[in-house]
């Protein structure tokens, strides 16, 4: 049973875990690495949204929840296409390599 | 139990009616994707006449909703307004998208990427800018914003053995995929501080507060920054040269125009019209934004030497005057005239990157500034459209891009912002400088023997976009009236709480 303790603690959570992926996503090189960054901040937006909900009592929080779930589903399924092809192309996946278009 | 039955009952049809462009593409896209398995690939042509035919029957879907959304109202439960404004931009997304799939057969034949789901993806991403800019939900502006850029995302990737082309998606992927998850822990800060979802909603329980609840703030701080990526706003702009000079031309033409006009009706739906109690937080950022954006796209502009990365500084400098308009709110010029410049940029954008589009030969795209050196000489009428849509986006009467200016800068005077007038001013001078280039470059006559890029045949499709293009920053040049009243008119009925006009 939530109380009313457990709502800063879970938003606190919450953020720490969307500032870790983002710090991730700025700092990691691998994009495969980088795209689990992504996960985290999607999750860590889950997260939130469910506390949220339940804090206030409104069901919005889920069915924008979910939402995010399917989304992000379909977004891993072209990016992990993608970072395939890529890496077919060079055998190497780093994202500073990917500099064939400059200034 | 009455009740629940009552809940779960079919969306009545004026719900339905509302969504008819968006269900009539929706429908298209599964026909497409199935009438590609059964279309030789010799006759894949044939499936840029049906997204057409599709695209038609969707603009006369908005058209008639121009008329009957009359009386602005939001549908599904109050998710998605069914007004004039999102009936305006869906009108440039739709004519954006026909003129784009227009120039497409005879360009990815020449690229050797004809590819059925082109046009699927096509439509999918039309459906998702048109979700957008309906959009009067927290929720439904996050699905559409997600639909046109995942289908963007492949798109940006279509030339699948160039290697530019998967750096590009994969760049774009990325940043993308950073930017929605920002733009959602804002909405998801949103939500907790006011406990809605729909932008009618939240702004009412704004309208009781201060709008000082720290919550709020960082929220609509977040959303700003992820709204900022998607019109590809300075400093939140990297990925924007490196995607549009590595995705095939016909997509850039596409995504750099109708990208932006959807972001920024929802843009402007949601800051000015739904933040409208709470503007004195955040107007000064947007102005911010608007200043960097402005003096970086062009300076940017003025160092390149391929003509996509100039056009993508070039719509950098762009983004940064069109949200001059949304940094004035509440003062309802600014989003007339926001309303304007999106119109004149999608003509004149369009027709610039239409014109290298058609001009790309079977090899590389036509990219370096090297490429049109000498063009007037083979080409004479392709140039001259060419520098008629450079005069406009550096803003000379009497085409789109002057009245644009015009109507921006005259509604930051309106508002008492004379400094963002004066920056627009200044920094447009400086993009005459590297429109201007580009444009000698075309009238210089190439030296005897001197090799030329071998420009592709325009064919009558390719001439007939170019025309269009011409025309529409032609008549948005001269017969100002007929879109200034229509985008009046759009901004009276804009959901959520319409403002007067003074």
């Amino acid at each position: 049973m939530l109380t009313i303790d457990a709502f800063p603690i879970l938003l606190a959570i919450s953020a720490a875990m969307f500032t870790i992926g983002a710090a991730g996503v700025l700092v990691r090189r691998n994009p495969l690495v980088v795209f689990m960054c992504i996960e985290l901040m999607l999750n860590a937006v889950n997260l939130a949204l469910i506390s949220f909900g339940r804090f206030l009592n409104s069901q919005d929080g889920q069915i924008f929840a979910f939402m995010v779930i399917v989304v992000a589903a379909a977004e891993v399924v072209v990016g992990l296409a993608l970072i395939t092809q890529v890496f077919r192309a060079r055998h190497d996946l780093d994202v500073d390599e990917l500099s064939e278009m400059s200034e | 139990m009455l009740l629940a039955t009552q809940n779960l009952q079919f969306p009545p049809t004026r719900d339905l009616i509302g969504l008819l462009p968006e269900l009539i593409l929706s429908g298209a896209f599964v026909i497409l994707l199935m009438l590609d398995l059964v279309t030789p690939p010799s006759r894949r042509s044939l499936l840029a006449a049906v997204s057409l035919v599709a695209l038609a029957a969707a603009m006369g879907a908005v058209v008639w909703g121009w008329f009957d959304a009359d009386h602005a109202r939001t549908i599904y439960a109050g998710s998605f307004a069914y007004d004039r404004f999102g009936r305006f931009v869906d009108g440039i997304v739709i004519a954006s998208a026909a003129l784009t799939v227009a120039i497409s057969p005879d360009y990815l034949n020449r690229r050797g990427l004809h590819f059925g789901e082109y046009y699927a993806l096509i439509l999918a991403a039309t459906v998702g800018m048109m979700l957008l800019a309906g959009a009067a939900s927290l929720i439904v502006i996050f699905l559409g914003i997600e639909l046109l850029s995942i289908s963007l995302y492949i798109l940006s990737g279509f030339a699948h053995t160039e290697t530019r082309s998967q750096e590009a998606a994969l760049k774009y992927l990325l940043l993308g995929g950073f930017a929605s998850g920002i733009l959602l822990y804002g909405m998801a800060l949103i939500y907790g501080a006011t406990g809605h979802t729909q932008l009618t909603l939240i702004k009412q329980s704004l309208a009781g507060s201060s709008g000082t609840d720290p919550l709020f703030l960082v929220g609509v701080g977040l959303l700003f920054v992820g709204f900022a990526f998607k019109v590809s706003a300075a400093p939140f702009h990297w990925w924007t040269p490196d995607v549009y000079q590595g995705a095939p031309t016909s997509v850039t033409t596409f995504m750099s125009v109708a990208t932006k006009v959807a972001a920024f009706a929802s843009l402007i739906r949601v800051f000015t019209y739904t933040f409208a109690d709470s503007t004195d937080k955040w107007t000064g950022i947007v102005a911010f934004v608007a200043i960097i954006s402005m003096v970086v796209g062009n300076v940017a502009a003025l160092t390149q030497t391929s003509l996509k990365r100039m056009l993508a500084y070039s719509g950098i400098a762009q983004a940064g005057y069109i949200l001059i308009g949304v940094a004035v709110s509440p003062d309802p010029l600014g989003t007339v005239g926001s309303l304007y410049y999106l119109a004149a940029y999608a003509a004149t954008n369009l027709g610039a990157f239409a014109v290298i589009t058609v001009l790309a030969g079977r090899g590389e795209d036509l990219d370096s500034y090297d490429g049109i050196r000498g063009l007037a000489y083979r080409r004479p009428y392709t140039a001259a459209a060419m520098a008629f849509f450079l005069f406009s986006l550096g803003g000379f009467p009497p085409t789109a891009g002057f009245f644009a200016k015009f109507l921006v800068f005259s509604a930051a005077i309106h508002a008492h912002a004379v400094y963002l007038a004066l920056w627009g001013i200044g920094t447009s001078v400086i993009s005459i400088f590297y429109y201007l280039r580009v444009g000698l470059l075309m009238y210089t006559r190439p030296k005897e023997g001197e090799e030329t890029y071998p420009w592709a045949r325009t064919s009558l499709a390719g001439g007939g976009v170019l025309a269009a293009s011409a025309a529409g920053t032609l008549v948005l040049g001269i017969l100002v009236f007929l879109i200034y009243t229509a985008a009046v008119s759009a901004q009276h009925g804009v959901l959520p709480v319409p403002q007067q006009l003074a």
